[in-house]
């Protein structure tokens, strides 16, 4: 093996997500994502910013095929997401995903909705599945609602839940679409303390988030887009401190 | 203060109920109508020698509940899969499903009841019972379809998508996620649509299946107790109905303390 290829291998098992000139649009007039194109190393956080509409929650949607694109290449850990069913699966259950409405399933309880997967996807027991969902409660701190249903939760607590659950078959990466923007004030923190976690013990994420405080802390890269086009990305400080375009620096000083 | 309030209310309805009794007393008397009420329980049961032996009338409810059960559970299968399919990306299906319903929904029941038992029974060698439950089974599936597909269209897209991004596959999304929610939500139009169905039942009697209301009316032909025999056979379709009814509030009702 020649030292060029050598050097290519290292950085493809470097990066996990690989996303090339993305084009998508809802209607023939709105473009909700223009010749995007990213990548995200293992264990990297990005978090991704812009006004609504930009086309923020389209690009993670379109990460695990909940939207459809129009042209474009994504491949995840090596599998690209195409036609092929079986591929598109198989994302999806190395990707993990927290909706912000947390759409967690209101007919089982908290244990079950986290055991789901694990059983049908994993085929484990239930024993066997059940061990994981306490070993998940514990981290996002719901053991003692283990046998509760989601409509006797706190919105935080039920956001907590539905992380546990994107967690339960051991995702490679997770996306989190404005996690936190259902939530009453007072249970912004939890949430945002468990991501905290997940980054530190160095989860890969692709975080869509209005907060700017946690995104500087926990981030380590910044993509700043707008009307679906990337205006501008960087190392999570610089941006924040210097940012370059014009439009980026009107964002910041709207928000912060 | 309630209680007084429901007193009054009973009070006026049974007034109502002793005028319509009067009313209808009078009414026969002056027709010449001659009461034999002591002579209907033997057309329900008898018991020789304390064995119980069914009479005619419940003969025919029995083949009443047989022709129901079959066709609520074929009906319940049928309206299941033509929900699937209008709502399935198959142009075909879709067609298919939109074409049976509008067929059915828009003919009399009596006149399908006809063509099955007088037109397929013969080609396809279908006995009268058969015929039966194919007829209704077809005509409430369409209705059920309907509701089946509104429960459906119901369900929030959320749900969808968060069993999606924890990888399940079609099949189990609906096994698991969709259909459960949804069967919460239509058991009660499905319940009346349930006892739709039994009542419906009582015109398969037109093609001499000897259910409840074929049995009653050999039963008037051969003792003239037109006004018993009638009004018996009403209040057994009533218990029934209503005990269905009954049955369907408490399911619901425990699921609902389970969901929401």
């Amino acid at each position: 093996m020649n030292r060029e290829n050598q050097h290519r291998d290292e950085l493809m098992s470097d990066i996990i997500i690989q996303v090339s000139s993305l084009y998508k649009t809802f209607s023939a007039t709105i473009p909700a994502l223009v010749d995007f194109s990213a990548q995200v190393s293992r264990g990297e956080v990005l978090v991704v910013i812009g006004p609504s509409g930009s086309g923020k929650s389209t690009f993670l949607r379109c990460l695990n095929g909940l939207e459809e694109i129009d042209s474009g290449t994504i491949i995840i850990d090596g599998i690209p997401l195409d036609e092929n069913e079986k591929n598109r699966l198989e994302i999806r259950r190395e990707v993990g995903m927290v909706f912000q409405s947390f759409n967690l399933f209101p007919h089982k309880n908290v244990a079950e909705n986290i055991n789901l997967a694990q059983r049908l996807v994993r085929k484990k027991s239930r024993d066997q599945a059940m061990q994981t969902t306490m070993d998940l409660l514990r981290k996002v701190g719901m053991v003692e609602k283990a046998e509760s249903y989601p409509a006797e939760l706190s919105g935080g607590q039920q956001q907590r839940v539905a992380i546990a659950r994107a967690l339960a078959l051991r995702p490679k990466v997770m996306l989190f679409d404005e996690a936190t923007s259902a939530l009453d004030p007072e249970m912004i923190g939890e949430v945002l303390e468990v991501m905290s976690t997940l980054a530190r013990e160095g989860m890969t994420m692709v975080v869509v988030t209005h907060e700017m405080g946690f995104a500087r802390e926990v981030s380590d890269r910044i993509i700043f887009m707008e009307d679906g086009r990337i205006i501008e990305q960087g190392e999570t400080e610089s941006f924040f401190l210097a940012p370059k375009e014009e439009r980026t620096k009107r964002f910041l000083d709207q928000i912060l | 203060m309630v209680k007084k309030a429901t007193l009054i209310d009973i009070a006026k309805f049974s007034l109502l109920v002793i005028a319509a009794g009067w009313l209808l007393v009078r009414g026969s008397s002056q027709a010449g109508y001659n009461w034999q009420w002591y002579q209907v329980p033997r057309y329900l049961f008898t018991i020789e020698d304390g064995v119980f032996i069914p009479g005619p009338l419940l003969d025919g409810l029995w083949i009443t509940l047989q022709i129901t059960g079959c066709s609520l559970v074929l009906a319940t299968i049928i309206g299941l899969l033509t929900a699937l399919l209008r709502l399935s990306n198959s142009l075909v299906g879709r067609i298919m499903a939109r074409v049976y319903l509008e067929i059915i929904r828009n003919t009399p029941l009596l006149v399908q009841i006809f063509i099955i038992y007088f037109v397929l029974a013969p080609i396809f060698n279908l006995e009268r019972f058969l015929a039966a439950v194919i007829a209704l089974s077809l005509f409430e599936g369409a209705y059920a379809s309907e509701i089946f597909r509104a429960g459906i269209v119901s369900i929030h897209r959320g749900q969808w998508e968060a069993a999606h991004s924890i990888g399940l596959s079609v099949f189990d999304t609906w096994r698991t996620i969709i259909l459960p929610q949804a069967v919460t939500r239509i058991l009660p139009p499905l319940t009346s649509q349930a006892v739709s169905l039994i009542k419906d039942s009582a015109l398969v009697s037109t093609i001499a299946v000897y259910d409840l209301t074929m049995q009653g009316r050999v039963v008037i032909a051969e003792t003239f107790l037109t006004f018993e025999i009638w009004f018996t056979v009403a209040a057994i379709y009533l218990v029934l109905t209503l005990s269905l009814s009954q049955v369907a509030s408490l399911l619901e009702k425990r699921a609902r303390c389970r969901v929401w």
